[in-house]
């Protein structure tokens, strides 16, 4: 989320106890950033698991395929030659690179699948703006709540998280269409 | 379960403390060790460069090699180092899934340790070659004249394995640093290093819907990495085991081999570990609990190789093969270089029986000697295994005793200087033990204490 | 090869080879200087040409013509030939017929010791590169030793003598001719020729002249170790005639050699070796085969193959024979009388003068060796006689050599004397070769002229006047006699690359010839004879000399020589000396080839060595490389030692031909100089030696350190009984192994080779033939003691039995082509494979060098270049490389090789059979081992010619795969051994 208003909190328990508050006041476009994983948060977001590893298998296996397909290629179908009076297509001898291909590809893709599926590398961003959120990645824990929320307020919103035990609360990035009251 | 009553984790600092305490070193040289071993490494890294460069010049004939040891130092410098780099990855990615709590303190530096031996490890297959300059003919490359590799060899087996290994490492290791570089971004005491941590740490900011999916790659890099583990020092075996020649061609190679990586692994780990413990003050990040862990897993391991030794010489015994029981009776026991094989014998059978007891377990010092003895000792194994085996093969009137050359010594001696020199360089640069994680542990353990 | 637009054809080398320019078309130009090198070419060959380019008359003739017109056309090139080798490589003009890059052979004759044994050379592009033997020459029969095989390198040794000198200053042909040529007012009488033994029918006429023309001068023979001396003389003692022996071993059931290693250091060696061979091939158990007996001190390859072998002092051997033939019941009364022994030597005579007994007349041999004084010999004719051996297997002709008019320590006095000026030494190095106590070295001061020629310069250069480069047999006319009589006209391949000329000429001049050139001098000597014919067969018809009919009349006259004789007292060190079996007498030690060959015995390579037996090494506490000093005849030398199995007790040998002082670089500084410690009367063996140990060691490089095979199936033999008894001893070692994988089909050619081990005597002929025909490089003292050799075919020598007299066995050990070859599945890059004929091939381009094939190699018959040995080792550049086969790549640093079962001879001989429309016949490929070998011990060819012989033998009940149970499959199949030990000595 580009823009919204950022709340900090002392400890990961009021950060969980605001993520519960928000989520019962109904906000949905919500975020928290840690200093470390925190047990409970992805739920308390209600976060879906990562599609990551369903993305990574077929891939992983593919190459597998293609591996075994390139020695079967050279030794058995390209240039089949006498070696040692062993068969071209010596299934056994090939399965070790097969493997080693399946775990080298696989992790490759794993890798790059996680900063594509995170938006990274994003040297910069708004939130890197807000004072005080260097503290996000050594003991301070953040909520954020996003602009595409319906429930955003900018006079409200503010108040229900320091009402949660917000430090401070700050907006962040263009939240010029951030709702108005009525 | 556990035997020690040490705790992993001492004490419940703050968050910030424990991120200071782990990212001083990385701030401020805290040991006046550090520059001295600095320099030295680094010229004997150069040593090694200007030794690999007259071999390629001259040739490898500059080594004490001939036919029929024609495999000596090298590869069994290659197998060595190739061991000791098994323990960082069965660390972070076996006990993590294990979810052992004592990983947490030690598996940054172990990654750390298996990336530079493995570095070490892969610049010896390049250089024994006769023909350096063509060793991507082991690649199937598209070659005009249609010739490929032969992949019922173990070679390129080999290279694959180790290069994925290498790759995986790194990518396993780099992914476990992003949040602490972002923590060391945001900590920066100099625009430089902010500027540049920041960009190592791709902006990471701690969002929980970013760790959703760094959780998960994590975990399947850890998943990937436990049979990869299992699988490169089996296909390293087969550089031996595919072989016909006695004391080679033995079907137990590869479990055995993997025992016998992870047990010097370990040992590395051992001798790494004391002394940045101490130098660098972590005894309550890297506790006593750690140690006397790490110290069971060598006595396991131990155990194993030496019922491998066990194995090899009844399977000799039992096979009535004349050539595998000349090689295992005579060759490895009173020929020339036998001396490996008994140092072997009494380090990795005899002395490593010392752990059986805490109070050699939970010592640093002694626990520190005692795997300088055995690191050396699982050098002299490779040694004996591929030297001594060859030295006496099949027909008599081809064999011959092995002398090295102080080109093949000094090699070696390099790879320990770059080793040690890479390793250096890491302490000073990046946090050396997982912070994000510590700090996920301490938070864990403060929540058990109440 | 490939030609270019502009019609200019570059060969392998890279050299440009112009085509023959015809006059429309004008020859292209690579670049000025060579455009005015053709050119001289053109010109100088232009008259040359006038003989060589008219219409042949006979085919004969034409063959001739064409190779005149070859090294003719060389000659216009020798002008740069000194400053450069290399560019004497492309013909200027292609001779007529001559294919380029099609090798022709050309016959010709090598004289070593006097005796001249034909060969045929092959030539490719003008370059002799190889050397085989000439099977219609009587005392070759197509075979070669090692020394014939190596002189090739003689020819390019860049250390030859480079022209003629005159004290140091350098000088003309012209000018030494002239001296020569000068009358005498003394007639002669301060004029002494010293020369090698000979029996060139032109150096024979030549002397002829120079007697009539110089009435007072005097010629003296003479060699390191002497030829035939003893011999004729014990002739002369036991005949009543110096007649020369004439043996026939195959038609003896019973030999008995004392002291005479007649498979490898007799003059007649190679019809030995064959004849010998005939009566030990066992195709078959039950078939009846010779008996060798063998007497000797130092063990010989002769010694390695004998059924019964007695080690022995070389003075103690008399012993042993009068005690042999005093027990034959038809020994003449004189020779009766007991000789005591100890009981085991005793025992030994016992049991062979039995057997000896019980032959039918005729057909047992007693074979006595130069090495023994002349009443052994005598005796030997004796029991001979006694035998009834005189006419069928030890008969006589008339002595070959010519006899000096002089000896040496005449010649010597003469010197000391003063009554010398002119002292003319053709060939040999008596300087270095001597006996110190004649003082020749010191009585050449007294002579004013002394003029020399030889090859290289050096000890006795270094004392003479004129230094005059002599002709390698290669590249001068000559002619000389073989041991049975029979003429070979010695023609040249190549014009002499160093202005080299023969002796001969140096003769002519001395008997007036004006302008003596050697093709004139022989063609004068053989009027007669039809010349082409000579040249073509390599062989004069019908020169052979007649066997003389003996009879037995001495016993008297030995009965009163051995009378003189005493035996020597037990437990008295004798010193002896050997010709080495690499170096000869020192005239090879600058041979490379020859310096790294292992010794068959020893595998001692690039030195020599005090030899002992263990159970005096062990009572003198000496082990190998301890450095001692002998001390012999007032002389001292420090030496390592080297312990040798099955030498007698009591005796140290040491080879001649060492210790060279010479300037040739590579002979040089190479192990100690034997000769020194000789007298006039101990030239071969020297009583009261001492020996004292330094406390040095001195490293020797053998090339096989473990020598038994610990109980392992690798080289195995039997007996006759033992075979007859159970012929299928070694079928455990061949035939199927069990395996999951099912075999390839092979049709077609299946190239296989067969080796009876019965008949390897370890000679070593075969290794040097395959490191000439495969350009094998050699690696120096240094990396030999790294095992870091590069010879492709090895030979394995193992000893059984106990060590004080052991058995010994050869097995020749080069690639096996095993059918499923461990080397072939482990190579990454497919480097070596297997070929549709069977064969293991090594693609050197391919390789990349990761020695993993020869670790897999159970037989380690492969060998790596550690270095580029041919830019590293000096002994592999230069002119040496001008003898390289084109046939063959030269390996470069980094790249695996080995035996290729010579693939450049298959694919040779299967392009001639496809270009004939025909199929390969049947032995029309002969692996170079194979067709060195003198005892045909190796059969190469194919499988599918089940009629050849290499296929039957395989089919004999004692062929056997060396490690069958590995499962490799080799393609090559070894035969046991088969001895035929005398059961009473059993």
């Amino acid at each position: 989320m580009r823009a919204g208003v950022a709340a900090e909190f002392e400890t990961a328990d009021a950060l969980l106890h605001a993520v519960k508050g928000m989520r019962e006041a109904g906000y949905d476009d919500l975020d928290a950033f840690t200093p470390y994983p925190i047990e409970g948060l992805d739920e308390a977001l209600a976060l879906r698991r990562s599609p990551l590893n369903w993305i990574v298998f077929p891939l992983g296996m593919s190459a597998a395929a293609a591996a075994f397909g390139l020695m079967w290629f050279c030794n058995a179908y390209s240039y089949p030659i006498n070696v040692g009076g062993r068969p071209g297509f010596a299934i056994p001898a090939f399965v070790p690179i097969t493997f080693e291909t399946a775990v080298l590809a696989s992790s490759l893709i794993a890798f790059v699948l996680l900063w594509a599926l995170c938006r990274l590398p994003a040297l910069t961003h708004p939130l890197f703006g807000v004072e005080g959120f260097d503290r996000a990645s050594l003991d301070r824990f953040w909520l954020v709540v996003g602009t595409r929320d319906v429930k955003l307020l900018l006079e409200y919103t503010p108040k229900d998280l320091e009402k949660l035990g917000a430090l401070r609360v700050t907006s962040f990035g263009d939240v010029s269409n951030g709702h108005i009251s009525p | 379960m556990n035997s020690a009553d040490e705790p992993v984790f001492i004490g419940h600092p703050t968050d910030a403390a424990l991120t200071d305490q782990i990212l001083d070193p990385v701030w401020a040289p805290k040991s006046r060790a550090w520059m001295p071993a600095f320099v030295f490494t680094g010229l004997g890294s150069l040593g090694l460069f200007a030794l690999v460069f007259w071999t390629f010049w001259t040739g490898i004939g500059l080594w004490g090699s001939s036919i029929p040891v024609a495999w000596a130092f090298a590869i069994t410098s290659f197998v060595w180092w190739i061991g000791i780099g098994h323990a960082g990855t069965f660390i972070s990615a076996i006990l993590l899934l294990f979810e052992q709590r004592w990983r947490t303190s030690i598996n940054r530096f172990a990654e750390a340790m298996t990336l530079f031996a493995v570095v070490q490890a892969g610049i010896y297959p390049l250089i024994h070659l006769g023909r350096p300059w063509f060793f991507y003919w082991l690649a199937p490359y598209p070659a005009t004249m249609k010739v490929w590799p032969n992949f019922k060899s173990a070679l390129p087996w080999d290279m694959a394995a180790v290069s994925t290994y290498l790759m995986v490492s790194v990518l396993f290791w780099y992914m476990g640093l992003v949040p602490d570089l972002a923590t060391a971004r945001d900590r920066a005491p100099s625009r430089l290093r902010r500027t540049l941590y920041g960009i190592f740490a791709l902006g990471w900011r701690g969002s929980a819907r970013h760790q959703r999916h760094y959780r998960m790659a994590y975990g399947l890099l850890a998943g990937l990495a436990t049979p990869l583990v299992l699988s490169v020092h089996s296909i390293v075996s087969c550089d031996f085991a595919i072989t016909i020649l006695p004391g080679w061609h033995s079907t137990i190679f590869p479990p055995y081999f993997v025992a016998g990586a992870i047990f010097s692994g370990f040992c590395m780990v051992v001798t790494l570990m004391v002394p940045i413990r101490r130098l660098y003050g972590l005894q309550n990040v890297i506790t006593l609990k750690h140690l006397d862990n790490v110290c069971k897993m060598i006595l396991a391991t131990g155990l194993i190789v030496g019922y491998s030794y066990f194995c090899e010489f009844y399977l000799a015994y039992y096979s009535g093969d004349i050539y595998e029981q000349g090689t295992m009776f005579h060759s490895l026991t009173q020929a020339t270089n036998s001396w490996t094989f008994w140092y072997t014998i009494f380090t990795n059978v005899v002395l490593v029986q010392a752990f059986w007891f805490r109070s050699v377990r939970q010592s640093p010092i002694i626990a520190f000697i005692l795997t300088l003895f055995i690191n050396a000792g699982m050098w002299t194994e490779r040694f004996s295994l591929i030297v001594l085996s060859q030295q006496r093969d099949f027909l008599t009137s081809s064999w011959h005793a092995y002398h090295p050359t102080f080109v093949d010594w000094g090699i070696l001696f390099g790879t320990l200087c770059f080793f040690a020199f890479l390793f250096l360089v890491f302490l000073r640069c990046v946090p050396f033990i997982a912070l994000t994680e510590l700090k996920e542990l301490n938070r864990k353990m403060a929540k058990e204490a109440t | 090869m490939s030609a270019d637009e502009d019609g200019r054809v570059s060969n392998d080398n890279g050299l440009v080879r112009l085509r023959r320019p015809s006059p429309e078309v004008a020859s292209p130009w690579r670049s000025l200087d060579e455009r005015d090198q053709t050119a001289t070419y053109l010109a100088s060959i232009g008259d040359d040409l006038g003989e060589a380019t008219e219409p042949p008359s006979a085919t004969s003739r034409r063959t001739f013509l064409q190779f005149l017109g070859a090294s003719m056309s060389l000659a216009g090139l020798d002008g740069c030939a000194r400053k450069q080798p290399a560019q004497i490589l492309p013909y200027s003009i292609t001779p007529d017929g001559a294919i380029p890059g099609v090798p022709r052979e050309y016959a010709t004759a090598m004289t070593l010791d006097g005796f001249a044994t034909g060969l045929l050379v092959r030539s490719s592009e003008g370059r002799p590169t190889k050397v085989e033997g000439n099977p219609d020459h009587p005392t070759s029969r197509g075979k070669t030793t090692l020394l014939q095989q190596a002189s090739l390198l003689q020819l390019y040794d860049p250390d030859r003598m480079r022209g003629v000198e005159n004290r140091g200053r350098p000088s003309s042909w012209e000018a030494l001719l002239a001296l020569l040529c000068k009358d005498r007012s003394d007639a002669g009488a301060g004029l002494r020729i010293l020369a090698e033994p000979t029996a060139s029918p032109t150096f024979q006429r030549l002397l002829g002249l120079v007697a009539s023309r110089h009435p007072g001068s005097k010629n003296t023979f003479w060699s390191a170790m002497p030829v035939l001396a003893n011999t004729l003389a014990g002739a002369q003692l036991a005949l009543g005639k110096r007649l020369q022996p004439r043996l026939d071993f195959a038609r003896a059931d019973v030999i008995l050699t004392l002291d005479a290693d007649f498979l490898t250091s007799m003059e007649d060696q190679l019809v030995y070796s064959r004849d010998w061979a005939a009566r030990r091939r066992v195709a078959s158990p039950g078939q009846a085969m010779s008996r060798l007996y063998t007497v000797e001190c130092a063990l010989s390859p002769t010694g390695t193959m004998a059924d019964h072998r007695l080690a022995r002092r070389s003075a103690e051997i008399l012993q042993v024979a009068r005690a042999i033939a005093a027990q034959l019941p038809t020994i003449a009364p004189e020779l009766r009388g007991a000789v005591e022994l100890d009981p085991a030597a005793a025992r030994f005579a016992a049991a062979v003068a039995r057997d000896l007994a019980r032959c039918a007349p005729g057909s047992s041999l007693v074979v006595v060796g130069e090495r023994q004084p002349p009443w052994l010999h005598a005796l030997g004719w004796a029991m001979n006689a006694a035998l009834g051996n005189l006419r069928t297997t030890a008969q006589a002709e008339d002595p070959v050599l010519l006899e000096g008019s002089q000896d040496l320590p005449a010649l010597v006095h003469d010197m000391q004397a003063g009554a010398v000026d002119t002292l003319i030494i053709l060939d040999g190095n008596p300087v270095y070769s001597t006996p110190p106590e004649l003082g020749l070295e010191a009585a050449m001061d007294q002579v004013r002229e002394r003029i020399y020629c030889a090859d290289y310069h050096n000890e006795t250069a270094s004392r003479c006047t004129w230094v005059a480069p002599r002709a390698h047999y290669l590249e001068s006319w000559g002619d000389g006699r073989a041991y049975d009589g029979t003429v070979s006209i010695v023609q040249p391949l190549i014009e002499a690359l160093h202005g080299a000329r023969p002796p001969i000429e140096l003769l002519g001049a001395l008997a007036g010839l004006s302008a003596p050139h050697a093709h004139a001098l022989v063609r004068a000597t053989h009027p007669a004879s039809d010349w082409d014919a000579a040249l073509q067969r390599g062989v004069v018809n019908d020169t052979t000399s007649p066997l003389v009919a003996i009879t037995f009349g001495g016993a008297a006259a030995i009965a009163a020589a051995l009378g003189t004789t005493i035996a020597p007292s037990p437990h008295v060190l004798e010193l002896d000396f050997y010709l080495s079996p690499t170096v000869h007498d020192g005239r090879f030690t600058n041979n490379p080839w020859l310096l790294e060959q292992p010794e068959p015995t020893t595998k001692l390579t690039w030195e020599n060595a005090a030899l002992v037996a263990p159970a005096l090494a062990k009572r003198l506490g000496l082990a190998n490389e301890d450095v001692v000093e002998l001390v012999c005849n007032g002389r001292a030398l420090s030496v390592p030692v080297f312990i040798s199995p099955g030498q007698a007790d009591d005796a140290v040998a040491l080879w001649l031909g060492y210790g060279r002082s010479g300037a040739e670089s590579i002979a040089s500084k190479r192990g100690v100089n034997a000769a020194s410690l000789r007298t006039r009367s101990t030239l071969a063996f020297a009583p009261d030696a001492r020996l004292r140990k330094l406390g040095l060691a001195q490293s020797l490089a053998s090339m096989q350190t473990q020598r038994t095979m610990l109980g392992r199936p690798i080289a195995l033999a039997s007996t006759k009984a033992g075979y007859e008894a159970n012929p299928g001893f070694t079928s455990e070692h061949k035939g199927e192994v069990a395996s999951l994988m099912k075999p390839v089909p092979f049709e077609g050619l299946q190239w296989a080779m067969s080796i009876d081990l019965g008949l390897c005597t370890g000679c070593s002929s075969c290794m040097v033939a395959c490191q000439a025909e495969n350009n094998i490089p050699v690696v120096g003292k240094a990396e030999v003691e790294k095992n870091r050799e590069m010879h492709w075919l090895r030979i394995d020598t193992y000893f059984t039995g106990e060590v004080d007299n052991p058995g010994v066995i050869h097995q020749p050990m080069m690639c096996q082509h095993c059918e499923t070859a461990p080397c072939e599945y482990v190579c990454p890059v497919n480097a070596t494979v297997h070929s549709p004929d069977g064969l293991n091939e090594m693609v050197y381009n391919r390789c990349v060098g990761t020695r993993f094939c020869s670790n897999n190699c159970p037989y380690k018959v492969r060998r790596f270049n550690w270095f580029d040995w041919n830019k590293r080792v000096a002994a592999n550049q230069g002119s040496y490389q001008l003898a390289h086969n084109p046939e063959v790549t030269v390996r470069e640093r980094g790249v695996m090789e080995k035996c290729s079962y010579c693939v450049q001879r298959i694919r040779g001989a299967e392009i001639t059979a496809q270009i004939a429309h025909r199929m390969l016949a049947p032995g029309e490929v002969r692996s170079a081992c194979q067709q060195a070998c003198p005892t045909g011990a190796i059969e190469f060819g194919s499988l599918s010619h089940v009629e050849s012989t290499m296929v039957k033998w395989r089919q004999e009940p004692r062929s056997y795969a060396v490690l069958n149970d590995q499962g490799t499959r080799p393609r090559t199949m070894y035969l046991a051994r088969i001895d035929n030990p005398n059961p009473e000595l059993a």
